[in-house]
């Protein structure tokens, strides 16, 4: 193998090459409509985060939090809309990571990695908390009783300082437990079932801003601005994290017909609707209490619950809400959890961490090691880490991923212009710049603790990939280009950069 | 040494016979029909209406034998024989057969009420595969094979594990006395991908690592069995994959000589309570007569 300075393999890309052998039949005739394609992203997108969020973002920025909700979608829709051009003119199967490692090079990748791998990890962590929260709701209101706060709870104090009285939050940790089992013995959920947790997930949501509205109260909106620009920018942070997944629509885009005309209506519809419905959570919300409320940390546990419990002054609705958020949020966990192996799995067919990684079991057909590993990572983030760090820990890692893609984009037309791209960003240059001030803009709100803790993330990451990753890189000794070779489900389309 | 098929004229177990006619003119040994009929109260002598009985279920013994000789016909061009035995069991009775002839294997047939060309499982397969400590075969229903003909190539479900590394061992010692190739076959289902943000085509990766792993196995498998003198070309290896198990084994090709072989489960202690669970499905979705080993 021919030595290559560490500037060069920093920068190297990894060539695209396919599978020659297919068999007949493997490829998919896979034609979504513009409209399918856009359930796709609502339901891949809404209703995560919009079930815990309002308690964390309320108190930052006031009613004003109406508008973070339309910056952080803005932000969203525009990053969707970058991501679905790398992802088109680079058609490999994986994540953000792999299209970086193709138009960017080793380094960047890495980082994103690391960015990736906080995102869904600490995601998957974060869902499962505010599982915990309505699953206790859900105990009380029909059983009459709940786990005690000692195991419902992470010891660590929040960010407001205050001892929690908590040791472990068990729900927590027995739900991604429970997820691994599942994923280890190779459940997949299946199109159907998706489409009806996404139901379960808009019918509560909407229950909520209908039965909110009728305690309607102005005065909840008065000071609108009260927290200023810099709550609104904190806040947007915060909520980023409730419109990640409509990047799920940029990965699906070559399964549209047409994707250039597709995939923006796809993308910009499927936002309208999530942010309309989560507009109306949150104005909802607001109109039936005021900010005080949530800024009281009691009420931040299964928040929508509560709010619902107090205006109808019974428990019949509240239950409703609490049933449907345990049993959809339920299965975000498990999709998150599946993301995250699939991440390491991308990451570990790369070389870059260890080949234990990509063990498939020959029973199973699942990689068992990868999501043990996972799963444990995972649980003790769920178990021990209080909510308040993970939204906006979240929200970093998918900030700077997806400035980096807006950058990438602008690289990439500049580097490669003649590389064929079914989609082509509109209104190109201006969307990718606006994508990533929109981004500087919200991560600029983020709190020094979120950025201490991403710095040290991407450090760790950094360092693993100077020890370990950087000598054991596939691309360091492949001598057969099938090691490197994409797996043919995917378009088959043989041009080389 | 012998091949003992379990007959009952009410059960379509013609195909049976013909598996077994089959394996026994690949095999050089004799072919020995069993039928199990009901026994009789052992209770005082002279009971008449007891008498009756074992009047009636000895006609029915006599009779399935004399139809399964005919079955297995002149043209089995091996030695063949039938015989009827008393049991409160059927499975139980085949067993003791199977110990007083010293039979090499059971087979049996798919019941009624299997779908066609396909293998499917009686209660009765069932407890003879927890307990028989001989292969099971199982014919598909409705299989005849064409007089005269052999099993030229065997078909070994492979899964990298320390069973089938040892049925393997066991199956290339027929093979080799046969004259039959062999066949390496690993089976796979393709799951259904699921709806993540995080990774496109997720699955695809999966599999192809899959892939990867298996066929590596496989060549590995094949060297092993070339190092123990077979020769390269009479070992095939092939991945089966597919939405379900039937459609899995349906993209391999089968030709009339072939038989499929699976070991019951791994190596722990309950080997022989429980046939894999894939394993199992296997065996159902089998085109072929299959051959379970304990």
């Amino acid at each position: 193998m021919p030595t290559m300075s560490l500037g060069d393999q920093l920068k190297r890309r990894k060539p695209i090459v396919f599978q020659h052998k297919h068999h007949q039949g493997e490829e998919l005739a896979r034609n979504l409509s513009t409209f399918q394609l856009m359930m796709f992203g609502v339901g891949a997108t809404v209703g995560t985060g919009v079930f815990f969020v309002l308690g964390e973002a309320v108190p930052k920025a006031g009613p004003a939090v109406l508008v973070s909700f339309l910056i952080a979608g803005l932000a969203a829709g525009l990053s969707a809309l970058c991501y679905a051009e790398l992802a088109s003119a680079i058609p490999v199967s994986g994540s953000t990571y792999s299209y970086a490692y193709h138009a960017m090079g080793e380094l960047v990748a890495v980082v994103i990695a690391g960015c990736v791998l906080l995102e869904y990890g600490v995601a998957t962590g974060a869902v499962a908390v505010g599982w915990s929260g309505y699953f206790n709701e859900l105990l009380l209101e029909t059983i009459g009783w709940r786990l005690p706060q000692a195991l419902s709870i992470s010891p660590i104090p929040g960010t407001d300082g205050e001892p929690t009285g908590g040791l472990i939050n068990l729900p927590a940790v027995v739900l991604v437990l429970l997820c691994m089992v599942l994923l280890i013995r190779g459940a997949s959920e299946s199109a159907r079932i998706n489409a009806i947790m996404v139901l379960i997930k808009l019918g509560v949501l909407i229950l909520f801003a209908v039965i909110g509205f009728t305690a309607f109260d102005a005065d909840h909106f008065s000071n609108f601005f009260g927290k200023g620009l810099a709550g609104v920018s904190a806040a947007a942070g915060t909520i980023f994290f409730s419109f990640i997944g409509l990047d799920a629509v940029a990965t699906a885009g070559e399964e549209v017909k047409n994707p250039q005309k597709a995939l923006p209506r796809a993308i910009i519809g499927a936002l309208a609707i999530v942010s309309g419905i989560y507009l109306a959570v949150a104005a909802a919300g607001l109109a039936a209490k005021p900010v005080s409320f949530f800024e009281d940390s009691d009420n931040a546990e299964a928040g929508l619950a509560l709010i619902l419990k107090q205006i109808t002054g019974n428990e019949f609705w509240s239950t409703i809400l609490s049933a449907g958020a345990v049993i959809s949020i339920f299965s975000v966990t498990l999709v998150t959890l599946y993301g995250q192996t699939r991440i390491l799995f991308a990451i570990g067919r790369d070389g870059l961490i260890p080949r234990k990684f990509l063990e498939v079991s020959p029973k199973t057909m699942t990689p068992t090691f990868n999501t043990i590993v996972v799963a444990i990572v995972v649980a003790l983030i769920g178990g021990f880490v209080p909510s308040d760090y993970l939204w906006d820990t979240v929200s970093i890692g998918t900030l700077v991923a997806f400035s980096m893609v807006a950058i990438g984009i602008i690289v990439m037309r500049r580097t490669h212009p003649d590389l064929e791209r079914p989609f082509r960003i509109p209104g190109y240059p201006v969307t990718p710049i606006l994508t990533v001030l929109a981004c500087l803009y919200i991560l600029w709100g983020l709190a020094a603790i979120t950025w201490v803790i991403f710095g040290i993330w991407i450090a760790i990451v950094l360092l693993f990939y100077f020890f370990y990753g950087r000598h054991h890189a596939t691309l360091n000794t492949y001598t057969d280009p099938e090691e490197i070779a994409e797996p043919a489900g995917r378009r088959l389309r043989e041009d080389e950069e | 040494m012998t091949y003992v098929v379990g007959y009952s004229p009410h059960k379509d177990d013609a195909c049976a016979l013909s598996v077994a006619a089959q394996f026994a003119r690949s095999d050089k040994d004799s072919v020995h029909a069993v039928t199990v009929v009901p026994q009789g109260w052992e209770v005082a002598a002279g009971s008449a209406t007891d008498g009756d009985f074992t009047a009636w279920a000895q006609g029915q013994g006599e009779a399935s034998a004399e139809e399964a000789l005919t079955l297995l016909g002149a043209d089995a061009g091996v030695p063949i024989a039938a015989s009827w035995v008393t049991g409160r069991s059927v499975p139980a009775a085949l067993l003791e057969q199977v110990e007083a002839l010293d039979a090499d294997m059971i087979v049996v047939g798919s019941g009624a009420n299997g779908a066609p060309g396909r293998v499917a499982m009686t209660a009765k397969t069932d407890r003879l595969l927890h307990s028989s400590p001989v292969p099971v075969a199982i014919a598909p229903r409705g299989y005849a094979a064409e007089p005269g003909s052999r099993f030229t190539r065997v078909t070994v479900g492979f899964r990298d594990d320390d069973a089938t590394w040892h049925l393997l061992q066991r199956v290339a010692d027929i093979c080799r006395r046969t004259g039959a190739s062999l066949r390496l076959v690993t089976v796979a289902l393709d799951r259904p991908p699921m709806y993540t943000a995080a990774v496109s085509g997720a699955e695809d990766l999966v599999r192809e690592q899959w892939r990867r792993q298996a066929s590596a196995a496989q060549d590995e498998a094949v060297e092993h069995l070339v190092d123990a003198g077979f020769a390269r070309d009479e070992v095939e290896t092939v991945l089966a994959r597919g939405a379900t198990w039937v459609e899995a084994l349906d993209s391999v090709e089968w030709h009339s000589g072939d038989v499929l072989v699976v070991g019951s489960s791994s190596t722990h202690l309950l080997t022989q309570v429980f046939l894999g669970s894939s394993a199992a499905k296997i065996v159902r979705a089998s085109p072929v007569p299959v051959v379970v080993v304990p």
